[in-house]
């Protein structure tokens, strides 16, 4: 093998297989998860980190149901 | 022993006159069956039959060693076509070892996903498949008497489909060009559609975890699919009304057809459709969320209720082996020795079995399928049941009719049936169904029940519909639950795949799998001999059946016993090939398909 003469490598390095910060499924549970609430409700948080809280539905009667 | 008691003969009996008539690959279905009968043609019916099956389902050897939480997603890939229920299946065993509970919209939202697979997959199999069996092209080609009869016979639900004889309804079955093939492929559109808003991709969803789904709750998601379910509505009620009104002109016109598939009622249903009120997942509780899932699991046994608790169930589990090529586990380290309840678990239940595969050189005397011989162990009787699905509709509304104990706005059993009421669609009023139990278990009825099971599904997903939107508008969008894998568990799994009972059975060691045991509906109909020497289903359903086909030995298409096999909705999931032999071709007659034209 060491005598095989290869060229410069011209690929580009494979992405990360993790995002920093993100949280990694074997680590064991996700205990807060921004904009998801415990009584099952959610804030636009959930959705967005961008002016979120003027993103939240604009009554207290709706539902906030932020987008996907 | 199991087998169909024979048939009632005619008093005189001609000198047989025996041929050997085999279909290997079947067409129209999934996986490779191979059925090889002898035909008694003097005396008008089959004499012997055996199915086979040339593929080699390794899952359970594979699965082994890898993470548990990957189950879902690589069972998915056993079917092409089903391979969701899998994954739902694999979900509910893996949530029972995990011991965690989705939260009820997550639980609606599966419920809703499984119910347009089983409105999509039915739709395309009946339509599509089984029809050609029964249309014009067809009945000209196997039995021109009949279709001179269906010309004079008025369809008694003209008014409601829109066509005026039998034989106008056969016409529209025809492939390719008639009205009702064409707009079956539609409604298939249409209904893989709705599975997509809720799953995420067909067939192998990809929003479905243990603990939860990834499907985002935007009411636009129920909206969608709510107009898509209201758009095949019409298509739903004129189905049925066009079913009845074929299979109860075969009764009429060909005295005598109800013998056409019949065997013993052995029906098993493993209840679909979790009632998220009720169900937590455990398996010292799974007697009382089995029985409130929305359609209610059981055996059914010569028409009675022989259980409905899915702990017996699981218990009788028993895997055979008699004419399959593997080798016996018997002598093999049991994985459970007891399930949580403390009940003794049988070295031949699925959480015990060890697959080895010994491939081998097919022998009908001997060993001659890949499929194993799944039995239910009854304990009142002692015997091992070989039990069918029906093609999964007529066990499912068997069993649930049966047991009498689904209540909801849209679906009722009661006891000797179960009604379906339909909201107003397009073109037809709000209409209520009653499907009623059969006298037989044969050909007829399991093609039948199909589409009632289609409305069945239509309207639990009303009810579904209405359950997750009231959440939605209370802003509860709760999704998924988490959970740590543990070190060692167990869990099983009980669903109803479309053709028919689902079971994943699951040991966890390390926090890896140790063993892994997917039982879909096909290896139940279409096992071989098992060591007690009891026929498979489709064996025994096709052994004794009389044939009405006018067609004599050199043009004889078989459709009497296509019409019994296709109603089981066979389906051998993909496995491995195996290649059989030194390079010799299997010996294929001929396969009806596609109509008349191709012999």
């Amino acid at each position: 093998m060491g005598t095989i003469r290869v060229g410069r490598p011209d690929v580009k390095p494979d992405t990360p297989g993790h995002v920093k910060g993100m949280h990694q499924g074997n680590k064991g549970r996700t205990y807060r998860q921004p904009g998801h609430h415990k009584d099952g409700t959610a804030d636009s948080r959930r959705s967005t980190g961008i002016h979120w809280k003027k993103h939240n539905a604009i009554m207290k009667i709706m539902p906030n149901l932020p987008p996907g | 022993m199991t087998a169909t008691d024979d048939r009632a003969r005619p008093a005189e009996r001609k000198p047989a006159q025996i041929v050997d008539m085999s279909w290997d690959p079947i067409t129209r279905i999934i996986g490779n069956l191979g059925i090889y009968t002898k035909i008694d043609f003097a005396n008008r019916e089959v004499v012997e039959c055996r199915s086979t099956s040339s593929l080699f389902r390794g899952y359970s050897v594979f699965m082994k060693g890898k993470d548990p939480r990957d189950a879902g997603f690589i069972t998915s890939r056993i079917c092409g076509i089903c391979g969701d229920n899998h994954t739902t299946c694999s979900n509910y065993a893996q949530q029972m070892a995990y011991g965690v509970k989705p939260p009820p919209l997550a639980e609606h939202i599966v419920n809703l996903g499984e119910a347009a697979e089983y409105m999509f997959d039915h739709t395309i199999f009946q339509d599509n498949l089984v029809f050609v069996d029964f249309c014009e092209a067809m009945v000209k080609a196997t039995n021109p008497g009949l279709l001179a009869r269906a010309e004079r016979t008025g369809a008694p639900h003209a008014a409601l489909h829109g066509y005026r004889t039998i034989a106008d309804v056969m016409r529209a079955f025809n492939p390719f060009e008639g009205e009702v093939y064409k707009q079956a492929l539609k409604v298939s559109r249409v209904t893989r559609e709705m599975f997509c808003l809720m799953e995420g991709r067909h067939v192998h969803p990809s929003t479905l975890y243990p603990g939860g789904v990834g499907t985002m709750p935007e009411p636009t998601v129920f909206t969608d699919y709510l107009s898509r379910l209201l758009k095949v509505l019409d298509f739903v009620k004129q189905a049925v009304a066009m079913n009845d009104d074929v299979f109860d002109f075969f009764y009429e016109a060909l005295p005598g057809y109800e013998e056409v598939g019949r065997r013993r009622i052995l029906l098993g249903c493993w209840g679909a459709w979790q009632n998220s009120d009720v169900c937590d997942y455990r398996y010292e509780t799974m007697d009382e969320w089995g029985r409130a899932m929305f359609v209610t699991p059981g055996v059914v046994v010569d028409g009675e209720l022989r259980t409905n608790s899915l702990v017996d169930i699981n218990l009788g589990m028993r895997i055979l082996l008699g004419s399959s090529f593997y080798e016996d586990w018997a002598a093999e380290q049991p994985f459970v020795t007891h399930d949580p309840l403390g009940n003794p678990v049988d070295m031949r239940h699925p959480w015990n079995q060890t697959t080895v595969p010994a491939p081998q050189k097919r022998d009908f005397d001997g060993n001659y399928s890949w499929v194993m011989s799944p039995r239910w162990y009854d304990r009142t009787s002692g015997e091992h049941l070989a039990l069918d699905t029906g093609g999964g509709p007529l066990a499912r509304l068997w069993s649930t009719a049966l047991n009498g104990l689904v209540d909801t706005d849209y679906v009722k059993a009661t006891g000797h049936s179960v009604r379906i009421t339909l909201p107003k669609s397009e073109k037809l009023p709000e209409t209520t169904l009653e499907w009623r139990i059969p006298r037989w278990s044969n050909t007829i009825e399991r093609d039948r029940a199909r589409p009632y099971f289609v409305a069945y599904a239509a309207a639990m997903a009303f009810s579904f519909l209405e359950r997750a939107q009231r959440l939605v508008r209370g802003g509860d969008v709760r999704v998924f639950e988490d959970f740590d894998v543990p070190d060692e568990a167990i869990g099983c799994g009980f669903h109803e795949a479309v053709r028919g009972v689902l079971s994943h059975h699951l040991v966890i060691k390390d926090r890896k799998i140790a063993n892994y045991h997917p039982y879909p509906p096909t290896p139940w109909n279409a096992s071989p001999r098992d060591s007690f020497g009891t026929p498979g289903p489709y064996e025994d359903a096709v052994q004794g059946q009389p044939i009405f086909e006018e067609n004599g030995p050199d043009d004889f298409k078989g459709v009497d016993i296509m019409r019994t096999v296709r109603s089981f909705d066979p389906c051998l999931p993909c496995g491995v090939h195996m290649y059989l032999g030194k390079g010799n071709t299997l010996v294929a007659t001929h396969s009806p398909t596609f109509g008349a034209s191709h012999g």
